[in-house]
């Protein structure tokens, strides 16, 4: 008989077999969960050549361990605590720290309850090449797993347990190399345990065990002086103990997260992102659901250290203190010019106080009155920061020495790109050669008493205005991923390569690329895109049936038959979200294979394409509409300018033209439907670059971009096909059709505009309908001034809500329509060759006309709705990284320009430009010809009248005129445009002064 | 209990038995003499507080005597609108297994346990033992308390299991310690400015309310959380009070103690005395109750409640001391233990 062994230990040894815990599920039941452990006495050390441990194959810890360290001339290994690895990740990543770590369970679980993004680094970290760690699963090997002590608390026994295991692994270490008879005794390596807490390292200290701080460690490595730039700045309390003590306190503290979150359950504290007012650092203001005015928050105090996009609570004031926002334009960099870096931080001195003083003149003057205020409230805690690395500049006032040579540690002011971001604080040794340059600079935390947050030095980008530094440092801004292509999103191209093409029709089909695809190689069908395009993702064609109606139809690439589902190459394009277009680069979302190539349509190749066919009356309206998978071979690629160059040429009667004409008048004919619906002709300032040539890419002018009428054939079209294909697919996916709305705005989104219009030019503005909208936007005109309209649409438009993507099934269908259409409902299906969004739809249409079965992943609302988030936010990156490429370009054209005239001798650039706000200190002016937004600021006094947005700049002499010149909102000026450097941080800025009707030089 | 038939001359014979003088048992014992009763804690890990006890249970083989398994198990409740229960509850239930009555059909057997649950959950949710530590967030949220006991087997004085068990349970329950998390806005309040520390928007707990504040007090306490995750919490309060129950069998004119299923079923009438026993203050009897269907009248109740009093504090002085060697045994010599291997 089988003898049957029972192994399940006894009840009596539970304490040491069972691990206990209690959790809080979110929905606040309190569960009782029991681990079992078994403990081990083979759990390996992971050093090579250990005679006890079976050495896997896995990588292992060198024998001597790491021999370069100062401190330990017979060789040492790294123990870290957790602390080290919640604050120093960034030296730890870095590659010139290779000492070989040994990271203990303990220090695992802990890093994963504490942070979860700073776990999935660790993981990452142990994972990488040419880092040696080795796990020691500490609590599963029964020499160093230990019991909790009564009154012991959590972070005391896992102290404790690292203890444990330091002293465990070097009388291992001793144990397994005795004494070789004959050969001197070589002392074994040591292991250190590395710890940033004092208090565990006093008690390592008392039990023998040799422990080390992090700053301590680096100190005594051999690229010190860089590695030490990129330790934290949590580590500098315990090095200079001195300074902590008697800091003055600057902000209040933060509640704790518990409590921060009652308070919002309750309804106390409010909870929303945290937007900076570009205009003046002392203010931003917190959108939340509450109100449907976002909350002010008024002074630094208030803002309680929180940074861009950090997702606060705020607590609201009693409603008498409620406060309008300034009408004053304070920038940061002006007020605290003579802030030092190594000071700011201490106690009362001379210069704090000043600025503190400074500062609250700031705030005083805001304390004016105004009818408009607003719910006004304090930051009491933030419940996720939205840290990330900054592009800045090093000021160089900030520097106690320039000298290149100089390695001593200095603390200099970090001064982010970003307006919306304060200065960050940084302990470097490399300050000098770091000036001019671009860096990357990370937060680690903002104490309450320190005014500025401190960071770290990350990398450095490059030379500033070097092409590649602004570039890089752009991207970075908007966060957009621009690295290559991995090997594994290009394996998932076709093998073909460059040589794939479309398989002939019947016998060479192998992979069935034929199958259910009409042939349409013979349709006379066209393309039209903007000059130098390469992804051409829309082709047209258009001819008369026989009876009488016309026959209509646009071409898509057909992405979704190279980007298959769930690849990596799919997933890459999810993250990705869009292809973003700057000035001189573009960063693809679909690597160019695909995108210039085999889905672009090119003329006289063979391309597959998904079609939408209609039937149209010559009236344009529509009598049926057809989707189909296709072939089609464009028969010409043109240039608007080419396309209507050849419409207009009455010489020119072959199919090709004709049928251009065709689309031309359905397409005028579905515009001015379109307008009778109330759809917004809107505006926004959009202007060209010339380059000069593709090598140099110094741009040579700037003009604004010019509208033809085949531009808006191929919008009709495009809008048509978006249109049919939103009704499609929801119809047959109500639940998770990707679709795309445009929210209607709210009416107080308009009030100002239409009081300034009132006021100042006696218009009215009707905003009760989008048609509303575009009748009386159509009736805003200037007779001597025909920019103006532009301009009304343009301050019109950011009114406006943004356009987003969503998913059917999470919105109620009342909210779908698109309000700048006005059309009921709306979808992007036009360019998947650079938007992901139109891939989804694409494959969703596919499913719809029964072509494929719908992905799993698209029938899921949760997974739609997160993939369109992300698109969402790429988007909007997206089109900032291209603004502000222009930005870039426009102020690099701006500069030669200069130069050019200066050289002449005419003296700067002068441009006629629009007043678009009005400040207590200066005039927010647009340059219509350039694109461009500036702010005129007037350090003498002016008279503000902020009802009547209209400022009054009295006459002097010194200004050209003894009048009083009166200048409001949309009045025409001359302002004269320099590019000029900030002289601290090489930051380049575009500064307006006014010419007309003052002269604001002398001012 | 009407679990066992006898017949009439197997119940005169040990009716004479009791009787005689001195008493003659079917086990040898006397009148007041108690079987050996065995007692572990902690037999249920994930309930909060368990215990098993047995009495009579053949100390070689574990075979026979009546055999008890309780278990605590502690749930977050939201407390509904003013219905009192603001300071947490308590709720016992008593399951029988069949097999330990298998002459009993299913309707019976649930009429017996519903017997057992009311005589103790009657006693035990008595407000006069009703721990104060139940309370989470005042008003909104307590713990429900689940006593649970399972009969696996019954050879006599099923009573006196079910209490000691429910002692011992509730002996060795912990309640995990919670912080309540609550954000009072300062109202007409000068905004802090530069407050240093944790500032006096957190509170946890520490309120005293004076008894003379007959005013509803509104706390804002939303939630709570669990400070330390690791600890198995803090002992129930009022540990010391839960009381034992001795039943006196009465064949007039004597009593005995922890009778055999056979001599309960031909005794004709039982009476149930619950006493509490708390450190500083003089024993309580918390519940009585008769079974069976003879009478007594009060000059006699009164002196079997005194003796039964004397032999509940025999009775809990030994199951205090073994309840008090449970705990150093779980954790103090388990620990060492461990220390030692």
């Amino acid at each position: 008989m089988v003898e049957i062994t029972i192994r399940k230990r006894s009840q009596t040894e539970a304490v040491i077999t069972q691990r206990k815990f209690f959790k809080k599920t979110a929905r606040g039941k309190v569960v009782k969960v029991l681990r079992e452990r078994y403990l081990r006495d083979d759990v390996g050390c992971g050093i090579e050549g250990c005679r006890e441990c079976a050495s896997s194959d896995e990588e292992l810890l060198p024998v001597n361990g790491d021999l370069t360290h100062q401190s330990y001339p017979n060789g040492h290994y790294i123990l870290p605590d957790t602390n080290v690895f919640l604050s120093q990740m960034d030296l730890l990543e870095s590659d010139r720290f290779r000492s070989p770590m040994i990271l203990l369970q303990t220090v695992l679980e802990e890093v994963r309850h504490r942070s979860l993004p700073l776990y999935n680094r660790l993981k990452a970290l142990t994972k990488s090449e040419d880092k040696r760690i080795w796990t020691f699963y500490n609590e599963y090997r029964s020499e160093t797993a230990i019991v909790r002590e009564e009154d012991e608390t959590p972070n005391d026994r896992n102290d404790r347990g690292i203890r444990i295991a330091t002293a465990w692994y070097n009388t291992h270490i001793s144990l397994t190399r005795p004494p070789i008879r004959g050969q001197t005794k070589n002392a074994p390596p040591t292991v250190v345990l590395m710890t940033e807490d004092a208090a565990n390292r006093q008690k390592a200290e008392q039990a023998g065990i040799s422990c080390i701080s992090v700053r301590k460690y680096v100190e005594g490595m051999k690229d010190a002086s860089q590695l030490l730039d990129l330790l934290s700045a949590t580590g500098s309390d315990d090095v200079e103990p001195t300074r902590a003590s008697g800091r003055q306190v600057l902000y209040p503290e933060y509640l704790s997260s518990a409590t921060l979150m009652a308070g919002v359950k309750a309804g106390e504290l409010h909870q929303g992102h945290f937007n900076p007012n570009p205009y003046n650092y002392l203010e931003g203001t917190v959108s939340v659901p509450a109100f449907s005015k976002p909350i002010l928050l008024a002074g630094r105090e208030n803002m309680n250290r929180a940074v861009q996009g950090d997702i606060v609570v705020v607590e609201l004031f009693n409603e008498k203190e409620w406060k309008a926002p300034t009408d004053e334009v304070v920038d940061q960099e002006a007020t605290l010019k003579n802030d030092d870096a190594e000071d700011s931080a201490e106690e009362g001195d001379e210069n704090g106080e000043d600025v503190i003083a400074k500062e609250s003149r700031v705030l005083r003057s805001a304390q004016v009155p105004v009818s408009e205020r607003q719910p006004t409230g304090r930051i009491v805690g933030v419940i996720k920061r939205n840290w990330r690395a900054y592009v800045c500049h090093i000021d160089s006032t900030s520097l106690t020495s320039t000298l290149t040579t100089s390695l001593s540690t200095q603390t200099v002011f970090a001064t982010p790109v970003s307006r919306l971001l304060p200065r960050i604080r940084l302990r470097t040794r490399q300050a000098p050669s770091l000036l001019n340059q671009k860096i990357l600079v990370t937060i680690d935390r903002w104490d309450t008493t320190s005014r500025y947050p401190e960071g770290h030095f990350v990398r450095s980008l490059g030379k500033v205005e070097s092409k590649e530094a602004e570039q890089e440092s752009l991207l970075l801004e908007y966060e957009v991923p621009y690295r290559p292509f991995g090997k594994a999103i290009l394996d998932c191209l076709p093998p073909e390569g460059d040589s794939w093409v479309v398989p002939s029709k019947g016998g060479g089909d192998n992979h069935n690329v034929w199958r259910d695809r009409e042939d349409l190689r013979d349709v006379i069908v066209c393309s039209i895109d903007p000059p130098g395009c390469q992804d051409i993702d829309d082709a047209l064609h258009a001819k008369l049936l026989p009876n009488g109606n016309v026959e209509a139809g646009v071409h898509i690439a057909d992405v979704s038959h190279f980007v298959l589902p769930d690849n990596p190459m799919d997933s890459e394009a999810a993250a990705r979200g869009t292809t973003v277009y700057l000035v001189d680069n573009r960063i693809d979302m679909l690597p160019s294979l695909l995108g210039t190539n085999l889905c672009s349509l090119r003329p006289y190749v063979e391309r597959l394409a998904f079609s939408t066919i209609w039937e149209l009356t010559p009236n344009a309206d529509i009598v049926d509409v057809r989707f189909t998978k296709s072939v089609i071979q464009s028969k010409a690629a043109f240039t608007y300018e080419e396309a209507q160059i050849r419409k207009d040429d009455p010489h020119l009667q072959d199919e090709l033209t004709k049928s251009i004409r065709l689309l031309n008048s359905l397409a005028v004919k579905l515009k001015a439907k379109r307008m009778t619906a109330g759809a917004l002709n809107l505006a926004s300032p959009e202007v060209k670059i010339h380059l000069d040539s593709a090598e140099s890419s110094e741009p040579i002018d700037v003009e604004q971009k010019e509208l033809r009428e085949t531009n808006s054939l191929v919008e009709e079209f495009m809008l048509l096909a978006n249109v049919s294909v939103a009704r499609k697919i929801d119809e047959s996916f109500p639940q998770t059709a990707v679709l795309r709305r445009h929210l209607p705005p709210p009416k107080t989104n308009f009030e100002k505009l239409q009081d300034i219009l009132r006021k100042t030019r006696g218009l009215t503005l009707d905003v009760s309908s989008s048609g509303a909208l575009a009748a009386s936007l159509d009736k805003c005109i200037d007779p001597s001034e025909p920019a103006f309209n532009t301009l009304v649409r343009i301050m019109a438009t950011r009114c406006m809500l943004s356009a987003e993507y969503f998913c059917s099934g999470s919105v109620g269908r009342d909210t779908f329509g698109h309000y700048g259409l006005a059309s009921d409902i709306y979808t992007h299906f036009t360019s998947p060759i650079r938007r992901y969004a139109d891939v989804l739809v694409h494959r969703q249409l596919a499913a719809a006309i029964g072509f494929s079965p719908l992905h799993a992943s698209l029938h899921s609302k949760s997974h739609v709705e997160k993939v369109l988030d992300v698109v969402n936010r790429r988007h909007r990156m997206a089109q900032m990284a291209s603004r502000a490429s222009v930005e870039f370009y426009v102020g690099l054209a701006l500069k030669g320009r200069g130069e050019a005239s200066k050289a002449r001798g005419e003296g700067e650039v002068r441009e006629e430009a629009f007043v678009i706000r009005t400040f207590r200190n200066g005039v927010g002016v647009f340059v219509s010809k350039l694109g461009i937004e500036g702010l005129v600021t007037f350090t003498r006094d002016i008279q503000f009248d902020a009802d009547n947005y209209t400022v009054t700049v009295p006459g002097s002499a010194s200004a050209g005129s003894k009048e009083d010149a009166k200048i409001s909102v949309f009045d025409k000026v001359v302002v004269q445009i320099e590019v000029e450097k900030d002289k601290n941080t090489q930051r380049g800025k575009v500064k307006m002064t006014l010419i007309e009707p003052v002269d604001s030089r002398a001012l | 209990m009407a679990s066992t038939s006898i017949s009439k001359a197997e119940r005169s014979y040990i009716q004479a038995g009791l009787l005689a003088s001195p008493a003659r048992r079917t086990d040898g014992r006397t009148v007041t003499d108690f079987r050996s009763i065995s007692l572990e804690t902690g037999v249920a890990p994930l309930a909060n507080g368990s215990a098993r006890l047995s009495i009579g249970q053949n100390p070689h083989n574990g075979s026979g005597g009546t055999e008890v398994v309780a278990a605590a198990k502690l749930e977050v409740e939201t407390v509904e609108e003013e219905d009192g229960t603001g300071d947490g509850r308590i709720v016992c239930s008593v399951s029988c297994s069949p097999s330990a009555y298998p002459n009993l059909s299913t309707g019976a057997l649930d009429d017996l346990q519903h017997d057992l649950t009311t005589v103790l959950h009657q006693t035990l949710s008595d407000r006069s033992l009703h721990p104060s530590n139940l309370v989470i967030l005042p008003g909104k949220k307590s713990w429900l308390l689940n006593l649970d006991i399972l009969v696996l087997a019954d050879s006599g004085n099923i009573y006196d299991a079910l209490f000691m068990a429910a002692r011992a349970a509730l002996w060795d329950t912990k309640v995990p310690r919670t912080r309540s998390v609550e954000y009072k806005a300062k109202r007409n309040e000068p905004i802090a400015k530069n407050t240093s520390g944790g500032s006096g928007d957190m509170d946890v707990d520490q309120d005293t309310t004076s008894g003379f504040d007959t005013r509803k007090i509104i706390s804002n306490a939303i939630d709570f959380e669990l400070p330390d995750y690791w600890d198995e919490g803090e002992v129930l309060d009022g540990r010391d009070r839960w009381p034992v129950c001795v039943t006196l069998n009465l064949v007039p004119p004597v009593h005995y103690l922890d009778a055999l299923p056979l001599e309960e079923a031909s005794t004709p009438v039982r009476l149930l005395l619950v006493f509490s026993f708390p450190s500083s203050a003089p024993p309580t009897l918390q519940a009585m109750r008769m079974l069976g269907a003879g009478e007594v009248n009060v000059a006699e109740l009164k002196s079997l409640v005194t003796e039964g009093e004397k032999y509940a504090k025999e009775m809990m002085t030994a199951i205090t001391f073994k309840l008090k060697e449970e705990d150093v045994r779980r954790n103090q010599k388990a620990r060492e233990k461990f220390a030692k291997r």
